[in-house]
Order: structure tokens, then sequence, then C-alpha cells
């Protein structure tokens, strides 16, 4: 039976289960997720006391995995808020049991993302230097570097994206806050801030989601085009173009939707949501990502063609490290995870369903974390004095931190799916202004 | 007083709302209760709202403070320029664009906790129903003289439990 045909009651029971109780597999993941964790704050702990020496960035490779994983997480980001906002907008009813698992996707990666510039920062007790406020030295922050904007687009979007998450969660916790556990009960009360279920409450929400679902998509495209010009205002080999900010946006888009089927097939498996987790919604993503690969190809090349035809020798040896070099075998893998696989998956129909959809978009957010290297990397390791070409090859450090931060997202949301409904169960009735 | 009618479809509930705004029950003694949004035909019960405008404003507030700002800072403190000018609004249109967001943002989440009534103080002597799955509970505030009628509107229009409770 479809979820939307079974009694309220049931979808209530079904969807609150997962709250209660812990199971042997979730408690397993979660100790591996604390141990990498743990390791990886170690590793920070090891970097802060002996200083950036201990990875792998030397002249003039300063980027190196720090700002793959940044830019990375700040493309998974945008799996929630796009998504949910863009399907909201345009009232697709399939989004329903898709929304939140995006949403809290998006909250969670940010901030992993957000941590990045502070980690590379090196001295990391010194990261409130970015914030404009009233000091002795009688400095302020320039406003015209990129990484000030970075700062403030960032900050923009995990206040955003907080708001948007918790919007539609507060009528689920003021029934929540009905029936449970003590302290649960408190928390479940404090954050549904006395909910009613009037029609003053409900209307001022459905007219603050539609308004919050406007400016998040507005907030998201800049955010992506903001960490994108962090390359492209630099006059560097490959990264001063003008369809960065665009690529950067389609790649995070891709990339966000890759992570979201990753964990709803995860979801779906360990928290028994096959009812409503359906093939169908998995087959609606899939399309997705499919065209997500085909115009992530699209950008791809054109951003590769027009430097080779150009054949500007600074660019070319960047060109070259990417395509033939040293970097050749990401850069390879990178189009063989990104387009090659997805579309044969996803491409022919007989092939698609969940578990090929969950192989593609594994693929898709490897594939994309290689993208982000092999942008970063190469144009750094060939800058235009060739006199300076070096390599670049991380540090156990710079790989504890970077498998930590994917332990760090497996945590927030094992931890998010205790305390929180992962579908949004106000929202499964049929809305008001799809039945119209 | 209070009356309580709940209601187990939608189109009851409408129909005594409208029966009862017709007797002359002012819109702001009436509320509806539901475990689910619940879209009543225009005109029935209409809730106007300034949100949009509240939003826009706190963007345009909050952009043009951030630029103004802006320009204070690098005039208080001015970094070498090279000939080119202290404070420009393409390199600092980020910025502006960001804060322009944020105020939208804040606003908007400020306006909807203060227009659903979540952020203000409430009356106490209001009572909430409590509303079973799928039902939807009609609240109606009326003196001692006005509930009679109101009641026996409810009970036309299909309520299946009524109730009077508190006094105003």
């Amino acid at each position: 039976m479809a979820p939307e045909l079974l009694p309220y009651q049931r979808i209530r029971e079904d969807l609150f289960r997962p709250l209660s109780g812990i199971s042997r597999n979730y408690a397993v993941a979660t100790v591996i997720a604390f141990v990498v964790g743990i390791a990886g704050l170690m590793a920070w702990g090891y970097q802060l006391r002996r200083g950036m020496g201990v990875t792998g960035l030397q002249r003039p490779v300063f980027w190196g995995f720090y700002i793959v994983d940044f830019v990375f997480w700040i493309g998974i980001s945008h799996a929630g808020t796009l998504i949910s906002a863009i399907l909201r907008l345009t009232s697709a009813a399939w989004r329903k049991p898709v929304t939140r698992a995006a949403e809290a996707l998006t909250v969670f990666a940010l901030m992993i993302g957000g941590m990045f510039p502070i980690i590379h920062l090196g001295r990391a007790w010194l990261f409130y230097w970015l914030i404009p406020y009233p000091n002795s030295r009688l400095l302020w922050p320039n406003f015209r570097s990129p990484l000030l904007w970075d700062l403030t687009a960032i900050v923009t979007y995990v206040i955003g994206s907080v708001i948007y998450l918790y919007l539609p969660l507060i009528p689920d916790m003021a029934q929540l806050a009905e029936h449970n556990t003590p302290w649960r009960r408190r928390l479940y009360r404090a954050l549904s801030l006395g909910w009613t279920g009037s029609d003053r409450e409900w209307h001022a929400l459905e007219r603050a989601m539609k308004l919050m679902a406007c400016i998040i998509l507005a907030v998201a495209v800049s955010v992506h085009t903001v960490v994108a010009w962090d390359f492209a205002m630099a006059v560097a080999p490959m990264w001063h173009s003008s369809i960065f900010g665009p690529y950067f946006v389609v790649g995070a888009i891709f990339s966000g939707i890759a992570a979201l089927l990753i964990v709803m097939s995860a979801l779906r498996k360990v928290l028994h949501l096959e009812r409503y987790l359906t093939p169908y919604h998995f087959r609606n993503l899939s399309k997705l990502l499919l065209l997500m690969s085909l115009l992530w190809l699209y950008f791809t090349v054109a951003e590769n063609l027009t430097v080779w035809y150009g054949n500007d020798p600074k660019e070319m040896a960047v060109f070259g490290a990417r395509t033939r070099g040293p970097y050749a075998p990401y850069f390879w893998t990178m189009v063989v995870l990104n387009f090659v696989i997805p579309f044969i998956l996803l491409g022919i129909r007989r092939l698609r369903a969940i578990r090929t959809a969950t192989i593609a978009a594994v693929c898709v957010v490897v594939g994309m974390w290689l993208e982000r290297f092999v942008i970063v990397v190469p144009t750094l390791a060939n800058p235009r004095l060739p006199v300076s070409s070096s390599s670049y090859a991380p540090t156990w450090v710079e790989v504890s931190i970077t498998a930590a931060t994917f332990a760090a997202m497996m945590m927030l949301y094992m931890i998010f799916a205790k305390l929180f409904p992962i579908i949004a169960v106000w929202e499964f009735k049929p809305h008001p202004q799809e039945e119209n | 007083m209070y009356l309580i009618g709940e209601f187990r479809e939608k189109e009851s509930a409408t129909d005594a709302i409208r029966e009862l705004r017709a007797a002359g029950v002012a819109a702001c003694n009436l509320d509806v209760f539901s475990d689910e949004p619940v879209e009543l035909p225009r005109g029935v019960l209409d809730r106007p709202s300034r949100m949009s405008l509240i939003s826009v404003l706190g963007a345009i507030a909050f952009g043009l403070a951030a630029t103004a700002f802006v320009y204070w800072a690098q005039h208080d403190y001015k970094v070498v320029t090279g000939g080119m000018p202290l404070f420009s609004f393409w390199a600092t249109g980020v910025i502006t664009y960001e804060m322009t967001m944020l105020g939208a943002i804040v606003t908007t989440f400020v306006w909807f906790l203060w227009e659903s009534g979540l952020a203000r103080k409430r009356d106490c002597s209001a009572p909430v129903p409590k509303v079973d799955p799928g039902s939807i509970c009609l609240r109606v505030r009326c003196g001692a003289e006005q509930a009679p009628q109101a009641a026996e509107v409810m009970r036309r229009t299909d309520a299946i439990h009524i109730e009077r409770r508190g006094e105003v």
C-alpha cells in the first residue's frame, strides 16, 4: 500500500519508531565512526602542536587535501536546500520523504566543510581575526578578500539552512512532546515553542517555508559561486575562468544528489523505511542524477576544450599534467566515475534500481572528490613561473582528518536520526495545495 | 467563554465558520486546530500576512547596514590600494549580497515566530483542544449570550462533539 493511503496513526508509529531503541548495527556503526573521528581529532591536535609542516603542503602547492575537502563538503551541502527548495516550490508530491534527509545533510555538510578553512589556517586559534570587531590593533578585515566572502557566504548559508531544517520540524516535535521519555519530552517541548496546531501557526509556517525556499535557493547558488571565485579570481592557469561559478554550482548539485541517494539508501535499510523510501523516489532522484551527470560533462568539456584550443603554454602545462601527466589517473578515473558509470547504470532503464542508483551515487561522490583534487592541485603544482613547479602528496595527518570528516557526517546523521523523525510526518498527508 | 467543536470533514468546518461569520463572530475570535495544514477556501477565514514585505524590508536594511559598515571600515583603516578606490561596490558586492540574504532569512524567521503567535505572550485562559489525528477543531470565543446560537450552528454543520470551556 502506498504510504499516502496508510492510516495516519500507522504513519506516525512507523516514522516515530526509529527514535527509540538502539540496534546492534547502530551501536557498532557509532563506535566505528567515533574511533575514526577521534583519530582525526588527534591528527589535528598533532598538526596544531607541530605546525603545518606535518602536512604535504609545500611551495608552491599551498592548497591540498584541506581545500579539496572544503570545496567537496560545501558541494555536498547543496543537496538539501536545492533539492528540497526546488521540489517544494514546484509542489512535487514525491519530495515528502526526501526533503528532511536532504535538509539535514546540508546542515551537517556545512558544519564539516566550514571547519576546513580553520584547519587550513594552521594557527586555528586565530580564526576570529576574520570577524570584524572593534579591536586594540585598530584593524578591520579586508572585505575585498575572497576569504571574507567565504566567511559571510557560509555563515549566511548555515543560518539559513538550520532555520530551513528547523521550521518543518516544529509540528513533528510538538507531536513527539506528547508521548515520550521525560528528557525527550522536555527537549521537544522546548524546541516546538508551544506549537498548538492552530490555523495561524500553520499559515505562518507555510508562508515562511515558501519564502525560505526562495531565499535559500539564491543563497545556495551564491555560496558555491563564491567558493568557485576563490579560485577564479586568481590569474592562475585553468582557474581564471568565467564559467567556474556555474561549473562549481552544477558540480555541487551533482555531488549533493549523489550523497542524498547514499544517505536515503542507508536510512531505508537501517531504519526499515522501505514502505516510505520506495523505488519510485530512487528512480526520480536517479533521473536527476543522470541529468546532472550530463550537465557536468558538458561543463567539463567546455572548460577543457577551450583551454586546449587556446594552446596557451601556461594553461597547457596544467592541462597536460591533468590529462597526460602525473594527475592523469585521477582525471580519467573522475571521468569514468562521474559520467561513464552513472550513464550506464542510470541511462539504461532496465538497470535502474535502488542498488544500481546507490552504486552510481557512490561513484559520483568519489568522482566529485577527485574532481576537486584535479582542479585544486595541478594548477598550483604548475604555476606561471615554471622553475617553481612541484608536486604534492598528502601525509597521514591530512588523510586522517579527511577520513574523520566522513565519520563525523555518519555520526551526526545517526544522532539526528535518533532524535528527530527523518521523514516529516505532518507533510505526509496530502498537501492542501496539491489537492487543489 | 469558549466553544470548541470537533469536525471530521473540512467542508463541515468551513460551513460552520461561514455561518458563524455571518452571525457576527469576528475572524479574530475563531481558531482552527488540526494536526496538518487545513487550507480553507479564500474569504472564509483569511489570515492576512505581511511576511513577504517584512522579509524584503529586512533584506534591504541588512544590505544597507552591511554596505555602510564596509564603507566605514575601509575608510577607518586605509589599506594601500595602489590608486584604486578604498571602497568599491564591485569588490564588496558579495558581502552586500550575502548580508542582504541574511537579513531576509532572519526577518522571515522572526516574523514567523511573531505572526504564528509562538513568540508572543499567550492568553492562558484560552483552551487548546487536543486534536485527534484527522479531525479539525474549531474554537469560538464568544459571550454567554452568543454561545447557544454558536453551538446550534456547529451542531447543524455536523460537529461530532461540542464542548463549552472557560470564561472570558
